[in-house]
C-alpha cells in the first residue's frame, strides 16, 4: 500500500516537474505575499525612494539604507521569510567602508542568520565600539553565546545589560542563562519579573512561551500548559511558539491535537515536520506526503548549500525516515554550530537509536558542565548502551 | 526600552533557522548544454523574484497570472539574459526559445528554453552570472552545465559568479586516465583477483610430464604460456564486465564473490593434483568470466558517468591490465630463474598452492555463508 502511494507520488511529482504552457491568460500562477496597495509594501516602496534618492544627493550616507534594511529584516522575522534577509543583506552591500554601530549590528544579523556566529559577535563587537550603549548588540551577543552554551559570556552580556538600565531585557537574558545551567526556578522568577516590566504583547508571548518550556523541563506539565496557553491566547501567530507548542503535545503523546493546530502551517518547514511526525503517530495518509515534501525542501536547501535546517533534518531522518545513522550524523554536525536543549535532545535520541555512545559525547558533557535538568535528556543519557564515556 | 527583547526573540526564531510562512531562500536553476558551438537549455526563475527585479502584477491585485507574465516576455528575456553571458572563443549568442511555466518547492517559475551558438566549437568556456544579485545578495543560480558531454555543477553566487570550465578532451583524458588507476588499484587490492592469477601462473614456468613437474625449457616457452592465461583471463573478465556495468546481465554478489573464491580453490587444487593440464587458458577464460561480475561491482560503486560510459569502462580495463602486467613483469622473471630450485618447486609452489588453497577456502566459507572469520 505504502509503495503505491509512494509510486502515484513519483508519478504526480513527474507531472508536476514537466514545463508547461498555461492554456488561460487568467490562470493564477502565484500569490505574491503582498499587494503594492497594503501598508508594508508602500512603507518598502518610501524607503526604496529615499535610499534611491540618498545615493544621488548623499553618496556614501548609510542612513537611508539602514532603515530600508531593519525593515526588511523585521519583515524576514515576521513572516519568517529568508528572502528579505537577501533584500536587506543588498541594500547594504555598498556601504563596506561605513563604521556605524547600526549597520555593524545589521552586518552581525545577516552573519548570524547564516550561523556564521564567530563573525556575527565581532560584528556586534565592532557596535559597541563605535556605540558602547548599543544594548541590541549586547542582547545578540548574549543570545548568540546561549547558542553556543558558553553560559558564562552570555551571563556578562546580561550583565552589561542591566547596567545599561535595561531590566526587562535583561531579565530576560539572565533568565535563559539560568535555564540554560539548570537553576530552573531563578530562571522562571527572572521571566516572571521580566512579565510583571512589560505591556507589549510580543515581549509577553515570548516570556510566556520561554516559561513554558521551562516548566516542562521541570515535569510540571499542567503549570507548562498553562504557560503555553496563556501565549496562545495574546493570538498572535508566532512560529517559536507554535514549534515550542506542538512539540510538548507530541511529548505528552496528544498527536490529535497537534494535526488541529499546525492544519494550515504546511508552508513552514519546521512545523510540518511537527505535523508530520503526529500524523505519523496517528498513522494518518496525509504523513507520507507530507514526508515527501520535507524530503523536497531538504534537497532544496542542500543544493543551495544551505546547513542551516540540520537539527530539523535530523528529527525528519530519524523519526520519519528511521535512519538512525545518519540523523545521528546530521544531529551531531548541527551541535558542533548549536548547542540549545533542542540540538542536545536530538543528538541524544538519534545516538539512542544508534545505539552510539560516543558520537553523544559532546552532548553528555554539556549536560554534566551545565547542571541542565531536563527529566527527558537525563532520561536519554541513561538508555545510551553502557560504557559511554 | 522593550524593542531589544525583540532581538533575542528574532535570535530564537533564527536559531531555528525555517521559514515560517513562506518558503526558502530564492534559487534560480540554470541547466546548459554546451555541445560544440551549439547552446542549449532552460533556466527556472522564480515568478516572485522576477516581479520584485522588473514587476510582473501589473494590476496589483497581489496576484501572476499566466497573462501579465506573458505580457513582459520581452523584458524578461532582456533582463535575464542581460545578467548571464557565456564564451567560448568570444562571446555566445543566446536566446529564449520558448517561455513556459513550472512547479518548484517554493511555488512558480517561469521557464526560460534557451538556444544559442558559441563562435568556436573548442575550448573552455567562461560563464558569468548576475541575476538578482544586485537586489538579493542571498540568491544562488544552481547551475547544471554539460560541456561536451561532460557533466558538473556549481552554485553561483555574489561571491562566486563566474566560472570557467576545462574543455572536454583534456578532462576526458583526466577521467579516462582516473579509471586506469581505479583499475590498477583494485587488482592490487584485491587479493583474490592476484591470488587465482598468480594460482595459474605458478606452473607456468613449469611442464607437467609423465605425471611430474619439469622446468620449462626455454625462457619464450614460460612466456607464451602466461601470456595465453593472462590475455585469456583479460578477455573474460573484460566481457562479464562491460556486460555487468551495463547493466545486462546481474547476478547476486554473495554468488558472484563465493564463485570467485571457489575459483581460487579449484585453482590451486588443480596445482597440487594436477587435471587440467595444457589448456590452461581455457580455465583462465571461464573463471574470468566470474571474476569480471566482481570487478562490476566496484565500478558501480565508483559510479560510472553515462556520456562517457565507454571511455570509463575502457579505462578501467586498462587498469586492471596494467595492474597485472605489472605482477607479471615481477613474477615470471624470477620464477623462470628459480624454476629448478626446491625452494620454488617445494616452499613456492607446493606449499604457496597449499597455503592459497587454504585461505581461499576460508572465504569462500564467509562468502557462502556471510560469516567473518578472517579479514581479507
Amino acid at each position: 500500500m505504502t509503495a503505491l502511494v509512494f509510486g502515484l507520488l513519483a508519478v504526480f511529482a513527474a507531472a508536476l516537474a514537466s514545463p508547461r504552457i498555461p492554456t488561460q491568460p487568467s490562470e493564477v500562477l502565484e500569490r505574491l505575499p503582498m499587494r503594492p496597495t497594503d501598508t508594508t509594501a508602500r512603507l518598502l516602496s518610501a524607503l526604496r525612494a529615499e535610499v534611491s534618492q540618498s545615493a544621488a544627493t548623499k553618496p556614501g550616507d548609510p542612513q537611508a539604507a539602514i532603515r530600508l534594511a531593519e525593515q526588511y529584516f523585521e519583515l524576514a522575522m515576521a513572516r519568517g521569510d529568508p528572502r528579505y534577509v537577501g533584500y536587506a543583506d543588498a541594500v547594504i552591500r555598498p556601504f563596506v567602508q561605513s563604521n556605524s554601530a547600526p549597520l555593524w549590528a545589521i552586518r552581525g544579523q545577516l552573519l548570524q542568520y547564516r550561523h556564521g556566529f564567530e563573525a556575527a559577535l565581532s560584528s556586534f563587537e565592532s557596535a559597541l565600539k563605535v556605540d558602547p550603549d548599543f544594548a541590541s548588540a549586547h542582547a545578540w551577543r548574549g543570545a548568540i553565546f546561549l547558542v553556543q552554551a558558553d553560559y558564562g559570556l552570555a551571563g556578562a552580556e546580561c550583565e552589561a545589560l542591566h547596567r545599561l538600565g535595561r531590566p526587562a531585557l535583561s531579565g530576560a537574558c539572565t533568565g535563559l542563562v539560568d535555564a540554560y545551567s539548570g537553576r530552573m526556578e531563578a530562571a522562571i522568577g527572572h521571566f516572571q519579573q521580566a512579565l510583571k516590566a512589560t505591556d507589549d504583547p510580543g515581549n509577553r508571548l515570548w516570556l510566556l512561551t520561554r516559561t513554558g518550556e521551562v516548566e516542562a523541563w521541570l515535569g510540571r506539565v499542567a503549570r507548562a500548559e498553562a504557560a503555553y496557553r496563556q501565549a496562545l491566547a495574546l493570538g498572535i501567530e508566532d512560529g517559536y511558539l507554535l514549534a515550542a507548542w506542538n512539540d510538548f503535545l507530541l511529548d505528552q503523546k496528544r498527536p490529535d491535537e497537534v494535526v488541529k493546530s499546525l492544519a494550515s502551517w504546511e508552508s513552514s518547514d519546521g512545523l510540518l515536520l511537527r505535523l508530520a511526525l503526529a500524523e505519523k503517530q496517528l498513522a494518518l495518509p496525509k504523513a507520507v506526503v507530507h514526508a515527501q515534501v520535507l524530503q523536497d525542501r531538504f534537497a532544496a536547501a542542500k543544493a543551495r548549500g544551505d546547513t542551516t535546517h540540520r537539527a530539523e533534518e535530523a528529527r525528519f531522518l530519524l523519526n520519519i525516515k528511521n535512519d538512525a545513522q545518519q540523523a545521528l550524523q546530521i544531529a551531531a554536525a548541527n551541535y558542533e554550530i548549536q548547542r540549545e536543549p533542542r540540538d542536545a535532545r536530538i543528538v541524544l535520541e538519534a545516538a539512542v537509536a544508534a545505539a552510539d555512545a560516543r558520537a553523544a559525547k559532546p552532548v553528555l558533557d554539556w549536560l554534566k558542565r551545565s547542571g541542565f535538568e531536563d527529566a527527558k535528556l537525563r532520561e536519554l543519557a541513561k538508555a545510551l548502551p553502557a560504557g559511554a564515556p | 526600552m522593550m524593542k531589544g527583547l525583540r532581538f533575542i526573540v528574532a535570535l530564537c526564531m533564527l536559531a531555528l533557522a525555517w521559514p515560517v510562512l513562506a518558503h526558502k531562500a530564492s534559487d534560480s536553476y540554470l541547466v546548459l548544454k554546451i555541445e560544440g558551438q551549439q547552446v542549449s537549455g532552460q533556466w527556472d526563475i522564480a515568478l516572485r523574484d522576477i516581479d520584485f527585479a522588473i514587476g510582473l502584477d501589473a494590476d496589483g491585485n497581489g496576484e501572476i497570472t499566466w497573462g501579465e507574465v506573458q505580457a513582459r516576455h520581452t523584458e524578461i528575456t532582456a533582463w535575464a539574459l542581460g545578467r548571464l553571458s557565456l564564451q567560448r572563443g568570444g562571446a555566445c549568442n543566446v536566446a529564449v526559445a520558448q517561455h513556459l511555466v513550472d512547479e518548484h518547492t517554493d511555488g512558480t517559475y517561469a521557464v526560460l528554453r534557451l538556444a544559442g551558438n558559441c563562435p568556436s566549437s573548442t575550448g573552455d568556456l567562461g560563464l558569468t552570472y548576475r541575476l538578482l544579485f544586485d537586489v538579493d545578495a542571498s540568491h544562488r543560480g544552481l547551475l547544471n552545465l554539460e560541456l561536451d558531454g561532460i557533466a558538473q555543477t556549481a552554485v553561483l553566487s555574489p561571491e562566486a559568479s563566474e566560472l570557467r570550465v576545462k574543455a572536454g578532451e583534456t578532462s576526458r583524458l583526466a577521467q579516462f586516465f582516473q579509471y586506469v588507476i581505479e583499475g590498477v588499484w583494485h587488482i592490487w587490492i584485491g587479493f583474490d583477483h592476484i591470488l587465482f592469477l598468480l594460482s595459474l601462473l605458478l606452473p607456468a614456468v613449469l611442464v607437467f610430464d609423465a605425471r611430474r613437474w619439469k622446468g620449462a625449457a626455454t625462457f619464450g616457452q614460460a612466456l607464451k604460456e602466461v601470456m595465453w592465461v593472462v590475455t585469456a583471463f583479460t578477455v573474460a573478465h573484460s566481457i562479464t564486465l562491460t556486460l555487468a556495468a551495463l547493466q545486462i546481465v546481474e547476478l547476486p554478489s554473495r554468488l558472484v564473490e563465493s564463485a570467485i573464491a571457489a575459483s581460487v580453490v579449484l585453482a590451486a587444487a588443480n596445482n597440487l593434483y594436477p587435471v587440467v593440464q595444457g589448456r590452461r587458458w581455457l580455465v583462465a577464460f571461464s573463471f574470468g568470466l566470474i571474476h569480471g561480475f566482481g570487478f562490476a561491482s566496484v565500478l558501480t560503486e565508483l559510479g560510472l558517468p553515462r556520456d562517457t560510459l565507454v571511455l570509463s569502462l575502457l579505462g578501467f580495463n586498462v587498469g586492471v591490465e596494467t595492474g597485472q602486467l605489472a605482477i607479471v613483469a615481477v613474477f615470471l622473471p624470477l620464477a623462470f630463474w628459480l624454476r629448478d630450485t626446491p625452494f620454488y618447486r617445494k616452499g613456492v609452489f607446493q606449499w604457496g598452492s597449499w597455503l592459497t588453497l587454504v585461505v581461499a577456502l576460508v572465504w569462500l566459507v564467509e562468502r557462502a555463508f556471510n560469516l567473518k572469520l578472517i579479514t581479507a
